[in-house]
């Protein structure tokens, strides 16, 4: 059963540098399928196009080509007009997300409503305590009419969270939605996620640079690296038995106190050549050309950068 | 023709002044209501402006009522001000007191007109243009544009020159001042609405599915609202002004009686060479007390806009008292018991030659509310160490860098303790008493300092050569200019940037090349103590990884120390020799990184470490379990 399908999905920006035109394609050929249920984490660096991969399926976004088709529980596809009750997104910086003009209860009854899942105002504040209380700020009713700067940022993301289930979604694409978070309260709202995504079977797509929270918070991985998805399979799969020249990289540079004492003057390594056109499917359990997407330009294949001119 | 006051009709826009009587303390409670959080704060600024705004407001709605005619003419020409007539008499004997009621009147009326559709105009231009963008905004910017070059009041000249004197009523020339006002608020609502439009919000209210009029005026504007507040305030001040200069010229409305009108009897009377001041003064405070009213109103409708406009109050004499009770311990949970702090110190202390010495450092911002930021912390920076300082936000970690280096601004302020550094040749320094010449010779030379997203404070627009040149040019004058250019490109070598680089602007170079340079900007004069703080949160892993790389293997070679601030302990477990964990001000526990990872003894470093799973070791039992933590 799938939720959301992601098929040969493809970014362009265009860029304008003085007279001349060109495009920088962001997201080269993606697809993905979500599950009802099953979380999927997108891993990768910043520029790697994995916000933009969101972006779109929040439709914020209109793809350059490929297609995003989210399906209801029977398989059919679920229209244009009803496509907002079915995917929802929470946001990386829960300061931003939320109007610092507006009171708790707009940001959960406005969605209420526009979906049509509360009617009258009595309806309404009621369906409003009930997701407040989903998302463990209580006592509700005095939660309600505050402002967001009178949250804290943990609380705040919990707000964002209850307002993406506010329409009854089924899918839930998470863009870093604790890396704006302090350390010690980001476990709580991941956990916090994941009780809501069982107790509702939502299928999510966790977006995050952080290799070790993908790995527990989430059922498969794919690793993007400059708009192409370079390794995909179980999470632990991906992550300890890592087969693609930059996922091993990344694997490499997290910080992980367990092991301590590495030198930390070895290089992390280096993306190898042909890795550049060539993508490791766990679940096959082999490698794949590229095919339609471009290959990865070579200028761009050291991250590390180089050390000596 | 009620309704003249300008606080009331700033009510009806929705505007901040929601009415007569502000609540004096709204920023104390902490559940303000609705459009309470807009009001601005009570001060004796506001207070002013508000008494003299309501005192020539009310006079205009309700003087002309009391008075007589103002045009009656009397034989008794030009008297000074009497019990008859309070402010004496015209040339032509009519009672300046019923003038002023009039023309003040009038005056004020032209004001509202010229703000409420000086307003309305550079919303719909300004808003409407900034978030729907594209065609409509390139068109809307360019009308505004035009408008904002046309000179406004030779265009008022000319355009009351076409006008029939007939046709000139009062509400011609407000419309004529509107139009020639509105373009610059519409260019900064512009600005504005293009920042809001890209915010998190407006994304999420667009995920949710709102359409587009709501989003404009639901989610947008009234965030909007302080600064339409404030350009409808001055839009009235500069109507009022525009009328009066247009009047004195002849210019003005037929009919009309406003305060230029009296000025320009005035004047024609020869009242100046009469010597009778009773009857240009009324008029001319009139237009400067209003305005100026006016313009203390603005000020605290600014202070919502940018907060950092409101100054702390000093501090009273109690403030001492105050720091007292505060610094009374506060006792963390199994901590008293379980880490006894001293004996971790006293072991440490001796193993390296210091190089810094903090002391019992208290640092507080003397706010209303005063804030205890760092607490009674000692740390001992051994020679080429570097000492990892984790925390989270709001634990004090910046805030006791910054007091280290004397860089704290007020209201932050070092309560007690000692900051003492060790040089490298002899000779002890306290910083906290050095001497503003003393210190900027220490700053950077000794000890410098890496911000949190220092990647982004290099000046856009000089090359990196210059940058770092200044510094040298700064600190040593007499270094010669092939010298000083050898020493950056040896920073920039050692950071591992090609020194090719040194001609390139900031934005040439990536976020982790930036950084570096920053780094060598630090390096630049050889200091004995460098402090970093989050120097790397802003980059990828793979890039931080190599920095992290740079900076052990410069302490290694250069053998200077490190303090690194951050929250990310995994990383400071595997950089640092020692580690202290700062929560609310106070160092919770202080020991080697090795201790802290195998053993350690506060519940706060093992809830720490305990928030960031393994990378590769089991599954945490709390990750998709269910909520250990319910915060």
């Amino acid at each position: 059963m799938t939720a959301l399908e992601v098929r040969d999905l493809v970014k362009d920006y265009p860029i304008r540098s003085g007279l001349r035109r060109s495009t920088l394609r962001a997201v080269d050929h993606v697809s993905f399928t979500l599950t009802p249920g099953r979380t999927v984490a997108l891993v990768g660096e910043s520029g790697s196009g994995k916000s933009t991969v969101a972006k779109m399926i929040a439709r914020l976004e209109r793809p350059t080509g490929g297609e995003i088709v989210a399906l209801k529980d029977d398989g059919t596809p679920v229209s244009d007009r009803e496509y907002r009750d079915h995917v929802q997104m929470v946001f990386q910086d829960p300061f931003a997300s939320l109007n610092p003009f507006h009171t708790i209860e707009h940001h959960l009854a406005r969605p209420l409503r526009l979906h049509g899942r509360a009617k009258g105002a009595d309806d309404t504040r009621r369906q409003v305590e009930q997701l407040l209380e989903r998302v463990n700020l209580t006592p509700a009713d005095t939660m309600a009419p505050r402002r967001p700067h009178e949250l804290s940022g943990g609380q705040r993301q919990r707000v964002a969270i209850a307002r993406a289930l506010a329409p009854g979604a089924q899918v839930v694409v998470a863009d870093e939605p604790v890396s704006m978070l302090d350390v010690s309260i980001r476990l709580g709202v991941l956990n916090l996620l994941a009780r809501l995504q069982r107790e509702d079977d939502l299928a999510v797509l966790y977006i995050t640079h952080d290799l070790a929270t993908a790995r527990h918070f989430s059922d498969d991985i794919l690793v993007m690296y400059r708009g192409h998805v370079v390794e995909r399979g179980p999470a632990d799969d991906v992550i300890l038995h890592p087969r693609h020249s930059y996922t091993k990289l990344l694997a490499a540079a997290a910080p992980n106190p367990d092991e301590r004492g590495r030198s930390l003057a070895e290089s992390p390594g280096a993306i190898s050549q042909e890795d550049l056109t060539r993508t490791y499917d766990h679940y096959a359990g082999e490698w794949r050309p590229f095919g339609k997407a471009a290959p990865i330009a070579k200028a761009l294949a050291d991250p590390a950068g180089t050390r000596r001119g | 023709m009620t309704n003249l006051s300008p606080l009331t009709g700033s009510a009806d826009e929705g505007a901040p002044l929601a009415g007569p009587d502000p609540d004096p303390s709204p920023g104390r409670r902490p559940r303000a209501s609705g459009m309470r959080a807009l009001v601005p704060t009570w001060s004796p600024k506001l207070a002013t402006g508000l008494v003299l705004v309501l005192g020539i407001g009310l006079f205009g709605l309700f003087g002309p009522m009391l008075v007589g005619d103002p045009n009656a003419i009397d034989s008794m020409g030009m008297t000074s001000p009497s019990g008859d007539f309070w402010l004496g008499t015209t040339q032509t004997g009519q009672d300046v007191f019923a003038q002023l009621a009039h023309a003040t009147r009038g005056s004020l009326q032209i004001g509202l007109l010229v703000g409420v559709l000086a307003t309305l105009l550079s919303a719909v231009f300004g808003i409407i243009g900034g978030y729907v963008g594209g065609a409509i905004d390139e068109g809307f910017s360019l009308f505004s544009n035009v408008m904002l070059v046309i000179p406004g009041l030779p265009l008022v000249i000319v355009i009351a020159g076409f006008v029939p004197v007939q046709d000139r009523g009062w509400w011609t020339i407000g419309l004529v001042l509107a139009i020639t006002s509105w373009a610059a608020s519409a260019r900064v609502l512009r600005a504005q609405t293009l920042s809001l439009r890209n915010r998190d919000y407006v994304a999420a209210a667009r995920v949710a599915g709102e359409k587009r009029w709501r989003v404009v005026s639901v989610e947008i504007l009234p965030n909007l609202l302080p600064l339409l507040a404030s350009q409808f305030v001055f839009a009235i001040i500069a109507g009022i002004l525009a009328e009066a200069g247009l009047s004195f010229l002849g210019l003005g409305a037929s009919g009309s009686q406003t305060l230029g009108t009296m000025l320009y009897f005035a004047q024609n009377g020869f009242a100046l060479q009469n010597e009778a001041w009773w009857w240009f003064v009324p008029p001319g405070a009139v237009i400067a007390l209003f305005g100026c009213g006016l313009a203390l109103i603005n000020f605290s409708i600014d202070e919502i806009i940018n907060p950092k406009l409101r100054v702390p109050k000093p501090p009273k004499g109690d403030a001492a008292e105050a720091i007292e009770v505060a610094v009374a311990p506060v006792p963390i949970e199994g901590a008293a018991a379980e880490a006894p702090a001293a004996p971790g110190v006293v072991r440490v202390e001796k193993r390296r030659d210091a190089v810094l010495t903090v002391k019992d450092l208290n640092v507080v911002y003397r706010t209303a509310q005063p804030v205890h930021a760092v607490k009674d912390v000692s740390i001992t920076l051994g020679r080429g160490e570097i000492l990892g300082l984790a925390g989270e936000s709001g634990s004090g970690k910046t805030t006791l860098a910054y007091a280290i280096n004397r860089l704290h601004r007020p209201p932050a302020e070092v309560a007690s303790g000692s900051v003492t550094f060790h040089d490298r040749d002899g000779g002890d320094l306290d910083l906290l008493t050095l001497g503003d010449e003393e210190l900027r010779r220490f700053r950077w030379a000794k000890l410098s300092m890496v911000f949190q997203g220092a990647m982004n404070s290099l000046n856009p627009v000089i090359t990196i050569n210059e940058q770092l040149d200044d510094v040298l040019t700064t600190h040593r004058p007499d270094m010669p200019r092939a010298e000083r250019r050898a020493r950056c490109e040896e920073v920039l070598h050692l950071v591992g940037v090609d020194p090719a680089r040194l001609g390139s602007f900031p934005h040439e170079l990536s976020g982790g090349m930036r950084q570096r340079v920053m780094i060598a900007m630090a390096m630049l004069l050889d200091p004995q103590v460098m402090i970093m703080d989050e120097p790397t949160t802003a980059l990828d892993v793979v890039v931080q990884r190599g920095i992290l790389r740079e900076i052990i293997r410069l302490r290694d070679e250069l053998g200077f120390a490190v303090v690194f601030i951050t929250h990310d302990l995994p990383m400071l477990l595997e950089l640092s020799d020692r580690i202290a964990v700062m929560r609310a001000g106070e160092i919770v526990e202080y020991a080697e990184a090795d201790q802290i990872y195998d053993n350690p003894t506060h519940p706060y470093t093992r809830q720490l470490l305990e928030s960031f799973p393994s990378l590769t070791g089991e599954r945490g039992a709390f990750i998709r379990t269910g909520e250990r933590t319910p915060r």
